[in-house]
């Protein structure tokens, strides 16, 4: 797992619970905790971070995902505006996906492993969209899906019709966007806060 | 006592120590971040370019060369649609056309598509005519709010934004243009316009290289000076139509083959600049002349060059030959009514270095009537009847038949007879002997050539001399008569030593009097046959010392020099005047056969003759009777005092042996024979 992602943790963690908290979480997960944007880690290494927060706040490790990937949405719409102000909605920014990730990372980490999203816009109502990575962060994805609904103001509801983790060959998500901000997953801003 | 002061103070030090470690590590990360990303783009913009440029090195079609590109570029961009149209230049107007060439999906984007392949987009106009005027790089920031995008609707429709283009270059010249879109509005990329810039210039390259195979292709197929198809393009067409004649009965194709009259003297009198005009012209009213029906259907016109309708071909051969393959023809008749045609459209004066020079055209017509098995049989044939036209008087056509084509068999088989009958001595020297009129003995032999020919027998110079002076034979033929005959006459000269010394006439011909070395050639066979000089009598007709009279003055000249005599042959048939005789130190005159016939009987004859013993005493040259035939004839001419006199009545033309016998025969009692 790339570096960035640490360090996006690190940067949610310490922006809604302090310094302490993150200090905290590195040493009940018993990690290194020394990241570097340009370095490369053990998914294990995150996934004990995961884990060590999911125990700290007695929810699930995937209520964790989702908050975190939802919480750094803000953190990269600040980091890379251009890639969020190109679209004025959370569909078509969520169509073009594969084109800014992919590209982006493997600028930086040639042979990089990516998250594959795959696309079915045919209804107006509704996208369709699936997630293959063979880390199965689907929680991590969804939270970044609803932190884009977010960063555009809008209202989304998510159906995970598969997941990898019941083992499906992919995720899937059925996603209806409406135009209201709202905060789907579980709000662990106060659970966090001990 | 001040313990925890001092640790608040040492903890907001270490802080502001951790925040400036961790800005710096930030930093760090994101110059780091921006060079490794700057590394890479410029990783993938190099192989881009190197891959265009590969592509371009291998690329064996234009075509193929810019669908790799247009790929690679949406593909590099991630822009879901390129395109690319080419220059259309018709004279100083450009435009650009459309092609078939694209990369997007044509379901999603086929109005856009459809409305870019049905407009072509002249200078300035739209993205493409944009970079033609210019010929560089354009970028539109958002298509459907730009005043300068005629498709801009079907742009809509599908959801495309921004939009950039750039030319193909070979030079300075725009060959053609190639547009990308991306459904995002967005700003200049002035990075990657000049990159696109570059792969413009490489996709250029395949377009010279393209143009100059074509162009190799071109000129190895046609002619140069006429830009017509030569010979190894009309023959494969002709081929093709042999062959199609042959699977389809109802095929029928018309050969023509055009030979310019006269067309060296054009190019000898008016210099090989106005014979090259020339060529120019006729090909172009032959060309006007393939239109197929009365109804005019326009010659369409490509690269400026006019062209001919339907599949007819016009080609040039070399020097004044053109060929005409009428394709798929009505009737075979169809070949006359264009030679008449063309006939008529030749009549029209050229204007030639301010001069109107008149041409006409000698027409051989063949067609698929006559069951072709190559197209090398059809083009002789085409040929033979041309042949025919031009000795049946020029400036007529003449169709193909069979009976041409035999007499050119064997015109073809005398030829190459003839060129053996050299190396296998085939030729024979006959002798008729030139009689004095006064006593009656044997001054001495004309040398006349004959041919043994296996299976024919004896053969008259009449039947092959015509053949051996267009080959050029006749030289060689020529020269191995003199040698011939000075041989034998100095051979009779030691036999019979008391004897008069006998003279050898020997034909010159025309060409043989056109070779430079001549003179030498004759001071040679003096010297290797050791005959008499004065012995050699040399006889050129009369039109042969019409041609350059310096030339001809100066090599008689020479030739009296050696100690030779002269003659002039056929004497009266030339319409030399008398006064222009007077010019050339000439020996003999020898009177032509058609004025001795019937002597006796008719007195203008008898007149003329009078005439020229009168002159050839005026300027003290001998005379021969040529074709004594009657005893009436030989009693005028002694009459006349005509000194000599040759022909039947004395005897034919006979082998060596039998003048031998002759000469025996005639030395004791010549007042026998002459009565």
């Amino acid at each position: 797992m790339k570096g960035i992602v640490f360090n996006l943790l690190e940067e949610v963690v310490t922006i809604h619970h302090g310094a302490d908290t993150w200090d905290s979480l590195l040493e009940s997960a018993g990690v290194q905790g020394a990241y570097t944007c340009l370095g490369s880690y053990s998914d294990d290494e995150m996934a004990k971070l995961v884990g060590a927060a999911s125990q700290m706040l007695e929810i699930p490790a995937a209520d964790v995902l989702c908050w975190f990937g939802r919480e750094s949405m803000a953190v990269l719409a600040d980091k890379y505006p251009k890639f969020f102000q190109a679209h004025k909605s959370t569909r078509p920014f969520l169509l073009t996906l594969n084109d800014i990730i992919h590209p982006e990372v493997r600028k930086l980490y040639p042979g990089a492993e990516v998250p594959v999203f795959d696309f079915d816009s045919s209804s107006d109502a509704f996208l369709l969209m699936g997630y293959r990575s063979p880390r199965k962060l689907c929680a991590l994805a969804h939270g970044f899906i609803e932190g884009a609904a977010g960063y555009y103001r809008e209202k989304v509801s998510f159906e995970q019709m598969s997941c990898m983790l019941k083992g499906h060959d992919k995720c899937l998500f059925k996603i209806v966007f409406s135009a209201r901000e709202a905060a789907q997953c579980q709000d662990l801003q106060s659970t966090v806060s001990i | 006592m001040s313990g925890p002061t001092i640790h608040s103070i040492d903890l907001e030090k270490l802080q502001r120590r951790l925040d400036r470690e961790r800005r710096a590590r930030v930093e760090a990360e994101k110059i780091a971040e921006t060079g490794l990303r700057e590394l890479y783009e410029n990783q993938t913009k190099l192989q881009l370019l190197e891959e265009v440029a590969a592509s371009a090195n291998q690329a064996t079609t234009i075509r193929e060369s810019m669908q790799f590109a247009v790929d690679r570029i949406c593909a590099f961009t991630g822009w879901p649609v390129g395109h690319v149209s080419l220059t259309e230049r018709n004279g100083t107007e450009s435009r650009i056309l459309p092609t078939s060439i694209w990369h997007c999906d044509s379901e999603r984007f086929k109005e856009f598509r459809e409305a870019t392949e049905s407009m072509p987009f002249s200078e300035g106009t739209g993205l493409p005519g944009r970079v033609l005027s210019s010929g560089s790089v354009a970028w539109i920031n958002d298509v459907t709010q730009d005043g300068n995008f005629p498709r801009w609707r079907s742009a809509r429709q599908v959801g495309l934004r921004a939009a950039f283009g750039f030319p193909v270059l070979t030079g300075s010249e725009v060959v053609g243009v190639l547009e990308f879109f991306s459904e995002l509005a967005s700003e200049p990329d002035d990075a990657l316009l000049r990159l696109m810039s570059q792969v413009g210039t490489q996709l250029g390259r395949v377009v010279e290289r393209v143009r100059a195979e074509e162009k190799l292709l071109h000129d190895a197929f046609h002619d140069s000076l006429t830009a017509l198809p030569n010979r190894a393009l009309f023959m494969d067409r002709l081929q093709r139509a042999v062959s199609r004649a042959k699977r389809h009965r109802e095929y029928v194709f018309a050969l023509l083959f055009i030979d310019i009259d006269r067309f060296k003297i054009v190019n000898d009198s008016l210099g090989h600049q106005a014979g090259d005009t020339l060529i120019i012209e006729v090909a172009r009213r032959l060309l006007d002349c393939l239109r197929r029906d009365e109804v005019t259907i326009q010659a369409s016109k490509v690269n400026g060059r006019p062209r001919p309708a339907g599949d007819d071909t016009l080609a040039r051969l070399g020097g004044d030959e053109f060929t005409i393959l009428l394709d798929d023809i009505r009737a075979p008749s169809d070949g006359v009514r264009v030679a008449e045609r063309i006939q008529q459209a030749l009549a029209a004066p050229f204007r030639l270095n301010e001069q109107e020079v008149f041409v006409t055209a000698s027409i051989g017509i063949t067609d698929s009537s006559i069951s072709y098995n190559s197209a090398g049989d059809a083009l002789r044939d085409a040929d033979t009847a041309m042949y025919r036209a031009k000795a049946q008087g020029k400036a007529r056509c003449e169709v193909f038949d069979h009976g041409m084509h035999e007499m050119a068999v064997n015109r073809l088989k005398l030829e190459s007879d003839l060129r053996r009958a050299l190396e296998r001595e085939e030729f024979r020297v006959y002798y008729q002997p030139v009689i004095s009129l006064k006593d009656g003995r044997i001054a001495g032999f004309e040398a006349l050539v004959r041919w043994q020919r296996p299976d024919v027998g004896l053969v008259l110079p009449g039947e092959f001399i015509s053949v051996a002076e267009e080959t050029g034979m006749i030289l060689f033929i020529g020269n191995w008569v003199l040698r011939k005959a000075c041989q034998q006459v100095h051979q009779w000269h030691i036999e019979r030593p008391q004897a008069r010394l006998l003279t050898i006439s020997v034909n010159i011909s025309a060409r043989q009097f056109m070779q430079d070395d001549l003179v030498a050639q004759v001071r040679k066979v003096l010297l290797e046959t050791k005959i008499e000089p004065s012995a050699l009598k040399l006889e050129i007709t009369e039109t042969v010392t019409m041609g350059d009279a310096a030339r001809t003055i100066k090599i008689v000249t020479e030739l009296k020099k050696l100690g030779v005599r002269l003659s002039i042959d056929d004497f009266g048939t030339g319409y030399s005047s008398l006064s222009y005789l007077r010019r050339f130190p000439m020996d003999t005159l020898k009177i032509d056969r058609s004025f001795i016939h019937n002597l006796d009987v008719n007195s203008e004859n008898r007149e003329i003759v009078k005439t020229i013993m009168a002159l050839a005493r005026n300027l003290g040259m001998d005379v021969v009777a040529e074709g004594t035939e009657t005893l009436g004839e030989i009693n005028h001419l002694k009459e006349l005092e005509c000194e000599f006199g040759q022909g039947f009545f004395f005897s034919t033309p006979v082998d060596s042996n039998a003048a031998l016998t002759l000469l025996r025969e005639r030395e004791p009692q010549p007042e026998v024979l002459i009565g």
